[in-house]
């Protein structure tokens, strides 16, 4: 039997994290650093690079380098979100079958999961050359406000990766799961989670072992890179102004500019000021052109005052739906690269009238929780109970064009509900129902998990069939859905097509295909040398 | 390993859990404070929450998850003060079995039931004004009151109601009198 580790899967960087003597520890990748960027790289001879090596290669094999994927996993494609990655991703995005997304690289589409897959599988590797032994199980960490689609890919990904997925934990859950684990803490801590690409707000109460998610918010549009876009966009303007030449429309140059910016942002945790300077970034009609500018904090923090802003009016409401004010609140925990800011920590402070802890690495705590997890999960003693509750609520489409709300948002979970459905005209052997998630009272404009049909329905004048149907959200947060006869019974059969989503058949399919290419990816580990 | 007394034990209540109120789930009085529901929550969670027999086999998991399920439909319900006040009226009644587990759709109907006071303070107070006039049998002065308050919330149904009943007694009592 192998062992069990947490995975924190990020959207711009991964870690993974395990239980050794009873320590929840990070683990280093081969290049010493303990976390590595969610990117993988395809080359040109079929193999591929994943992690911080893959990252290097972005600018020189952009179309075939995959970055983000989380911005993309469990959705649609006729969504905003993928619309939005389609205009500035250097890879090509394309529609797949059932309205999914699909990842075109040297004439093969990938499914997200697949990709995701590929970076789960290089944590899975760095914790196996760490722990010497084999790694077959995982807790995979999801943003609070993952919907049930995206939770059903990541856990998708795991399956592919060649991992039993224990549990998918949301993300603030696993950082109170970090802080407080063993200290007999009673109190309430708020969990300000700003990722690469989401930003979620948890509130719990700490009772000794039992973590019990109060209320939780999130906006799974905001992140970390828009501080990205942000500057991008400040020194393009600035350049054209300059130059009259924009460099947003060369792919190469805007990916060198990107991670100058990023850079850029990194820098200024540290410092009052930075300079960028990317050599012959564009050519002009004089020859090759410079850019070259100083940038401080200040300016900076008033470029990304609003997106900050932001975040505490999720952060209202999270409060709000506990009833609570920001007073209640024991201890405050920053998650997430971008909180590493002092620009993020001042105005953190302010809100909560708090200093948030120290000594937490906001980078790693996420991976260390979902390690306790795994750990509670697999060794036979006592260990942490986490309470959560699901982040949106569940309903049915009526046919009046409101949603009929089944479970309400904040709900603790594992939980479920039942309604009792029957036919509309004689004979009717089947009948299609539509589930949504979200709080507005029409169903249209809330999100389609997907469709179930009620199929094989004895024959039987309108009306006289009651079938039960049990709407269940699992300690996942993930949905699951069982009917039966309500007189006889009987086990009814559902069929349920998840929008967007992989079916059984494909998942195995996969990780049939992926499974053997462990050893070509070896040859490229992170940290060895890479191909020119 | 599981002692046999605690499969015993799980055994009888996912027997009995559908007979059960949400107070006899979390194992307190309906006079039960606030922070004794929660306390309750947390006790039972230590004893039945699923991460604890993760590795216990699967029909042992799943009377766990039913019980542990139906222990957060409990708190759920009771640690909502509304919701934990319609329960406790509809169980202590006659039709005690068929509301001992809370539906959603109850509470949204009890919610329509209630008048909608208005929600701008103005409103409220020309509101209030209407219906002490409305008692003191001052119809004038109610449908003055209601005419002010329908400017302020002119989608308000409860006022337009009120406005309709007034003015049929007000239609009434002309009719009454044109006859002198």
């Amino acid at each position: 039997m192998g062992k069990a580790v947490g995975i924190d899967l990020g959207t711009s960087t991964s870690c993974v994290a395990c239980v050794i003597d009873g320590k929840p520890q990070a683990l280093p990748g081969p290049d010493k650093n303990l976390i590595q960027a969610s990117v993988v790289s395809f080359l040109p001879d079929g193999s591929r690079v994943v992690g911080n090596a893959a990252k290097k290669m972005m600018i020189e094999n952009a179309e075939n380098t995959v970055y983000s994927a989380k911005r993309l996993i469990g959705r649609k494609y006729f969504s905003a979100e993928v619309k939005k990655a389609q205009a500035v991703s250097s890879f090509k995005i394309v529609e797949g079958p059932n309205q999914s997304v699909r990842i075109r690289i040297q004439e093969r589409d990938y499914s997200v999961p697949e990709i995701s897959a590929m970076v789960l599988m290089e944590m899975k590797r760095i914790a196996e050359a760490f722990l010497g032994e084999e790694v077959d199980k995982a807790v995979i960490t999801v943003p609070a406000f993952f919907n049930d689609g995206q939770r059903q890919a990541t856990k998708d990904a795991g399956t592919i990766a060649g991992l039993n997925v224990l549990r998918i934990i949301n993300e603030p859950t696993a950082a109170a799961l970090a802080y407080g684990f063993g200290k007999e803490l009673s109190q309430k801590v708020a969990i300000y989670d700003f990722g690469g690409g989401t930003f979620d707000i948890s509130i719990l109460e700490i009772g000794q072992d039992v973590f019990e998610v109060i209320s939780t918010a999130g906006d799974t549009y905001l992140g970390g890179d828009d501080f990205d876009d942000r500057l991008i966009d400040y020194f393009a303007e600035r350049f054209m102004r300059e130059h009259d030449i924009d460099i947003r429309t060369d792919r190469k140059a805007l990916q060198k500019l990107k991670n100058a910016a990023e850079q850029a942002k990194i820098e200024l945790s540290t410092k009052l000021e930075t300079v960028i300077n990317i050599p012959a970034i564009m050519t002009g009609p004089d020859g090759p052109l410079d850019l070259n500018y100083t940038l401080n904090r200040n300016y900076f923090g008033q470029m990304i005052l609003d997106l900050i802003q932001r975040t505490f009016k999720v952060c209202d409401e999270a409060l709000q739906n506990g009833h609570l004010t920001s007073e209640d609140i024991g201890a405050l925990i920053l998650v997430g690269g971008p909180t590493k800011s002092p620009i993020i920590q001042e105005a953190v402070k302010n809100y909560f009238f708090k200093e948030p802890q120290a000594n937490i690495d906001p980078e790693l705590v996420v991976a260390i929780g979902a390690a306790i997890q795994a750990a509670t999960l697999t060794e036979r003693k006592a260990g942490a109970l986490l309470l959560d509750v699901t982040p949106m609520s569940l309903g049915i489409a009526t046919a009046g064009g409101l949603m009929d709300t089944l479970i309400e948002r904040n709900t603790p979970i594992p939980t479920e509900s039942s309604r009792i459905f029957t036919t509309t005209h004689d004979n009717q052997t089947a009948v299609r129902i539509k589930i949504y998630q979200g709080e507005d009272k029409f169903y249209e404009k809330n999100e389609l998990l997907g469709e179930f049909r009620l199929a094989d329905i004895p024959a039987a004048p309108k009306g006289e069939p009651k079938i039960e149907v049990t709407f269940e959200i699992d300690a996942n947060g993930i949905v699951n859905v069982t009917a039966k006869d309500k007189d006889t019974g009987q086990a009814q059969s559902v069929q349920l097509t998840v929008s967007g989503g992989l079916s059984k058949e494909e998942i195995e399919k996969f990780k049939k295909e992926h499974a053997g290419k462990d050893e070509e990816v070896e040859a490229y580990k992170p940290g060895a040398q890479l191909p020119e | 390993m599981l002692d046999e007394e605690f499969k015993r034990e799980i055994n009888s209540i996912s027997k009995v859990i559908d007979d059960l109120d949400y107070y006899q789930i979390l194992k307190i009085d309906q006079m039960a404070f606030d922070e004794d529901i929660k306390k309750a929550y947390f006790e039972e969670s230590r004893i039945y929450h699923p991460d604890k027999y993760f590795n216990e086999p699967p029909e042992i998991q799943d009377k766990i998850n039913k019980i542990f399920k139906r222990i957060c439909e409990a708190y759920k319900v009771l640690s909502d003060q509304d919701k934990r006040a319609l329960y406790t009226k509809l169980i202590s009644g006659p039709d005690r079995k068929k509301y001992l587990r809370f539906d959603l759709r109850l509470l949204k109907t009890e919610t329509e039931k209630k008048e909608d006071e208005g929600t701008s303070p103005l409103a409220k107070k020309y509101y209030k004004m209407a219906k002490t006039a409305f008692q003191n049998k001052d119809y004038k002065a109610a449908k003055i009151n209601l005419k002010l308050a329908l400017q302020i919330e002119p989608e308000n149904h409860t006022f337009q109601e009120k406005m309709k009943e007034v003015e049929d007694i007000l239609n009434a009592k002309r009719a009454y009198k044109t006859p002198n």
